[in-house]
């Protein structure tokens, strides 16, 4: 309330008065995006993998085009020819390496292949970052990227690298208990925060720049309550499995001692493999147990997150703002997992859209004058750090 | 033949009102704003669901119109094709076709694909890089669950007699460790490295002063080491992950633990098969009756119906495997007493 008063104030742009907070809209659905997908994995299949990138292009204009802001889309625009040239140096230099390192054994030139690509880690990061905003476009107008590549080195190195071996050398030398985990605890919010920084400052719709204002203080704070949550779940579940394990072993003794079998097996190629129907559902039971409380965790972080990047930037004057549920977001995705494993994996367009609509429609963006953004125009370049990291499936949270 | 649209001009993010006419002569006019350029010169984007379809103008000019079936009909009638793959999206057949497909191509990567390509993998890798897991295997082994023999000197020079008869003149290493676990209880395994451990627990159970009983179990895990079977289950593992991986993109975690789960309780049977027929070839060799082995396994059998509140399971029991094996076994036995 105060905000809006303080806004009234100052009427040197009449426009500003009118500027909300609108939510942004996805208008996807999960059986349309099926029959996407699976014709996507056929094809795929059918083609012996070159239509994958046909099939990431279609699969990110499908929920690009669906995410509406102020009642226009967004749209995704790279293009699949440029994408499969990069899959296919990322695969063939992927395979080269295994070939060195697996099955001729030359590992001096596997560990030269593997050193370069360390290397090379900051300038594919940044690349990936680069092809994400100039392939995406609202009103005809494409993000782009301007961070540096030395920028990139210096996150890596400077704020990553030595912060790490000084955390490394001081626990070292200094015997006090949880000392390093505390470090590192201090040590991640401050890289989270340098290289949001360093992503989003660096990112222009148009000629507009994008601003992060977030702080470490509030990283810590995000750790601390994620930590509390996950206590008190995994409380909540050890209690549940403790009583069913009670139960079932007043039931029957036989079935119990193997859920306690279970934990003290050895996994060595054994004599006679248990192949009863309890050895094989015991290990679908733990499953059961341990993926959804991973993934309650995924959601969580994810909510909590997500809100501090959404709060905490600005598109010139445009805010940007977050109110999910974390532990709605915790729900969704923990119910997802358990939708896929009973699917075996059929339902999966369905809980994408699901996750996804729920976190875009908890998103907001207050702009007083959609018109006002320029254009520098569209740009192509290499695709190559997009699908390193989209192959080795490193999630840099754009 | 007009549709609405909205109008950028890739200059600024302003949004225009317009009406996009398709002419006789194949030409696309926006007369707001002076556009008319020949059809071909315009790139329309192929249908996606029911996305707003955008116009790309050579310009830089964009257009996007949510008249998703009439722009089809025009471009039909303008004798465009329209994408071939929203057809097959469209078509109820031929997405139910898709799910078959791709269920059979999982299936099939997930066993005989994958058998296939293990084997391939497992013939290739270096004796090195197996030595090396076995050791780290066996160490991690004698931590948790092994512990020294309580075996007399006599019984174990005999039985390493028959070891080193059953491998001389291999080229892989192999070496047998003798060890007590109550926690495993009667056993033996292989590692890859052609490492075979031997409870004292499985000893006791024989009934042959000669042990020539185990003599038949050490050839049945020198048989799992010979055709690499923990290696096929291992690289196997990796393998389903990958494709699974690729299938289900960004839920990575499942993706380790599912296979895990199916390889384990389906492979193994095949592979307990394959060794029992090893064993039996090489006793063969050795001249040695199956009767010792098959005898051994009805020791098993009985052993784990008299403890079945035992903490001890090892899962053989009543369990119609085991009886098919012992048949099996006695069924070699070609001097029939």
């Amino acid at each position: 309330m105060e905000e809006k008063i303080i806004e009234q104030e100052k009427p040197k742009t009449p426009k500003e008065e009118i500027a909300e907070y609108k939510p942004f809209v996805f208008k996807g659905d999960g059986k349309e995006f099926f029959r996407i997908w699976i014709v996507n994995i056929a094809l795929t299949i059918l083609t012996l993998g070159i239509y994958s990138a046909w099939a990431k292009v279609r699969t990110n204009r499908y929920f690009y085009a669906n995410t509406y802001l102020n009642e226009s889309n967004f749209e995704y625009n790279a293009k699949p020819q440029r994408i499969l040239v990069g899959r296919v140096i990322v695969v063939g230099l992927y395979g080269l390496f295994l070939l060195f390192f697996q099955y001729l054994g030359m590992y001096d030139v596997a560990i030269g292949i593997f050193v370069i690509a360390l290397l090379a880690m900051p300038w594919l990061v940044r690349q990936a970052i680069s092809f994400k905003l100039r392939n995406t476009s609202y009103r005809n107008i494409p993000f782009r990227y301007a961070g540096k590549t030395s920028s990139f080195y210096y996150l890596f190195l400077v704020n990553g690298l030595l912060p790490l071996i000084i955390i490394m050398a001081i626990s070292a030398f200094i015997p006090i208990p949880f000392l390093s985990l505390i470090l590192f605890f201090i040590f991640f919010g401050y890289v989270y925060i340098k290289f949001k920084e360093l992503t989003i400052t660096n990112s222009y719709y148009g000629n507009a720049r994008f601003r992060f204002l977030g702080v470490k203080e509030e990283v810590y704070g995000i750790y601390f309550k994620i930590m509390g949550w996950m206590i008190l779940f995994m409380a909540g579940i050890s209690t549940f499995i403790g009583l069913l394990a009670l139960l079932v072993s007043i039931i029957g003794g036989e079935s119990s001692e193997v859920l306690t079998q279970f934990a003290s097996q050895p996994d060595a190629n054994i004599e006679n493999v248990p192949d009863t129907f309890w050895a094989t559902i015991t290990p679908i039971l733990t499953l059961l147990v341990y993926l959804p409380i991973i993934f309650l965790q995924k959601g969580l972080s994810d909510g909590y997150f997500s809100n501090f990047v959404r709060n905490n930037t600005l598109l010139q004057n445009a805010k940007l703002k977050g109110d999910i549920n974390p532990l709605k977001l915790a729900w969704i995705s923990a119910t997802n997992v358990m939708a896929l494993i009973f699917s075996l994996g059929l339902l999966y367009p369905w809980t994408k859209v699901r996750y996804i609509k729920y976190k875009l429609e908890h998103t907001y963006f207050k702009c007083s004058d959609y018109d006002q953004f320029k254009s520098l125009g569209y740009e192509e370049g290499s695709t190559i750090g997009e699908e390193t990291l989209d192959f080795f499936d490193i999630d840099i949270g754009l | 033949m007009f549709i609405n649209a909205l109008l950028y001009d890739g200059k600024s993010s302003k949004e225009h009102q317009v009406i996009i006419e398709f002419t006789q002569n194949r030409h696309i006019k926006i007369d707001s704003h002076g556009i008319n350029v020949a059809l071909e010169e315009v790139e329309i984007e192929s249908r996606l669901g029911n996305i707003p379809r955008v116009f790309e103008f050579p310009n830089g000019v964009r257009c996007k119109s949510e008249e998703n079936d009439k722009i089809d009909q025009i471009l039909q009638s303008l004798g465009i094709e329209s994408s071939k793959t929203h057809k097959i999206e469209s078509s109820w057949r031929l997405t139910v076709g898709a799910v078959f497909l791709t269920a059979l191509f999982v299936w099939f990567s997930l066993t005989t694909g994958a058998n296939y390509t293990a084997n391939i993998i497992a013939s290739m890798l270096p004796d090195d890089t197996l030595k090396d897991i076995g050791k780290s295997t066996l160490e991690k082994l004698d931590e948790e669950y092994l512990f020294p023999t309580k075996l007399s000197e006599e019984n174990r020079s005999i039985i390493q007699a028959h070891f080193d008869r059953l491998t001389e003149n291999e080229d892989i290493h192999y070496q047998l460790h003798f060890r007590s676990s109550q926690k495993i209880g009667p056993n033996a395994f292989a590692l890859p490295s052609g490492d075979i451990v031997l409870t004292d627990e499985l000893v006791k159970l024989s009934k042959d002063k000669e042990f020539r009983d185990i003599l038949g179990v050490l050839a049945h895990e020198k048989g799992h080491i010979v055709k690499k079977h923990t290696l096929r289950i291992a690289i196997k593992t990796g393998i389903s992950g990958a494709i699974l991986g690729y299938l289900t993109g960004d839920i990575s975690i499942l993706v380790t633990a599912i296979p895990t789960v199916i390889i384990n309780s389906s492979y193994s049977r095949d592979f307990e098969r394959e060794a029992d027929e090893y064993a039996v070839s090489e006793l063969k060799r050795l001249n040695i009756s199956t009767k010792y082995i098959a005898q051994l396994f009805e020791e098993l059998a009985k052993e784990n119906k008299l403890d079945e509140n035992s903490t001890v399971i090892s899962l053989i029991s009543s369990h119609p495997m085991t009886k098919d094996r012992i048949k099996y076994f006695k069924s070699k036995d070609e001097k029939k007493y």
